[in-house]
């Protein structure tokens, strides 16, 4: 398990940075918008919860139950409020001992770009247009890994809605820039085919379809970690959102950062203490 | 069947399920996935008829990426 100064450990898969720690992280999203900026991509902070009903569009609830974080609250009745006051809302074991939960409306963001292709519903685009945002993202998981496989960890998305040729022509620019940035820095990754952890993935048709046409390609840091990945979508978004370009669903594709993952390459590779190249 | 045949059983199979095409296509090198002819919800139908199409089952598991790219390529992939 990494140990490095400026980082503390939550052991339920999360983790606080402070001092350089948190410094490399924001220049590494820095560096992440500037590549941004090669497409004019306008950044967009969107909030931590998504309505469930704009995933339940893209069936990513039966995609990956295993991932969902939901918020949830007490029913405000005051019955029930007094209820759970009058017992022990958190026994010797850290459970909390709700009363009636109020309806789940809203799910964790597990992934930034989700947003956008709820954002822009129901617009119809003349041009390709690029976007980005960063976002806390929550992914359940059966093991964490400190910077590594987290609960909850921080992603910053750039998305391209276009035509098939420009958003193909996105993710090859996108590729060619983080070769050139992770050749700069010196970091040992190769890109390799990748598919979505699919829940019961023999029984999902998207994942058959992400088989016999990947579209999905991770950034390894050291064979193993994933820090980057380039997703073509086709028109996947842009039907579930009508989402048009010249009448037709727009295509959409994106490229992705897992910001604690870039941090992790970092210190396996430079040593926990610095100095890290220059971004 | 013939090869003629298999790969006009594909064009049909494909052309029912997307009306909009005019006879003929999709060509042999038309990319189907791309052009969106080829949906994520058909693929696995498409497995079902390209199995009985040749008489053999075959293993999900084993499909390589660009087996269904095109006819030509379906046909390379399980007929060849």
């Amino acid at each position: 398990m990494i140990d490095a100064p400026g980082l503390r450990w939550v052991p339920n898969g999360q983790s606080v940075l402070s001092g350089p720690l948190l410094g490399l992280a924001e220049r590494l999203d820095d560096r992440f918008l500037s590549l941004a900026g090669r497409w004019d991509a306008a950044d967009h902070r969107f909030p931590t919860f998504l309505a469930a009903t704009v995933l339940e569009r893209i069936d990513w609830f039966r995609s990956f139950p295993q991932l969902a974080t939901f918020p949830v609250s007490l029913d405000p009745d005051e019955a029930n409020l007094s209820s759970f006051t009058a017992g022990q809302p958190v026994d010797g074991d850290g459970r909390v001992r709700p009363t009636r939960f109020a309806p789940i409306r809203d799910v964790l963001t597990p992934a930034a770009c989700y947003h956008l292709y709820d954002h822009y519903q129901g617009r119809a685009f003349d041009r390709p247009r690029y976007f980005t945002t960063r976002n806390t993202c929550f992914r359940r998981e059966d093991h964490y890994v400190p910077l590594e496989r987290q609960w909850s960890f921080a992603m910053r998305e750039i998305v391209c809605m276009g035509t098939a040729a420009e958003t193909r022509a996105f993710i090859d620019e996108a590729t060619a820039d983080i070769d050139r940035l992770v050749a700069g820095i010196g970091l040992p990754v190769r890109w390799a085919h990748a598919s979505d952890p699919f829940f019961r993935p023999s029984e999902n048709p998207q994942y058959l379809m992400q088989q016999v046409d990947p579209t999905k390609e991770e950034l390894l840091f050291d064979d193993r970690l994933a820090i980057a990945s380039t997703n073509l979508h086709h028109d996947h978004f842009g039907r579930a959102f009508d989402i048009r370009r010249d009448g037709e669903p727009v295509r959409t594709a994106c490229i992705a950062f897992g910001i604690e993952r870039w941090v992790a390459a970092f210190l396996h590779h430079y040593g926990t203490e610095g100095p890290w190249p220059a971004l | 069947m013939t090869e003629p045949d298999v790969r006009e059983a594909l064009r049909s199979w494909i052309a029912e399920r997307n009306p909009e095409l005019p006879p003929g296509e999709p060509a042999d090198d038309t990319r189907l996935i791309e052009r969106r002819y080829l949906t994520s919800l058909q693929v696995a139908d498409l497995l079902l008829f390209v199995e009985e199409l040749r008489q053999q089952p075959i293993d999900p598991a084993s499909l390589r990426p660009g087996v269904f790219r095109s006819i030509d390529a379906i046909h390379s992939a399980f007929f060849s």
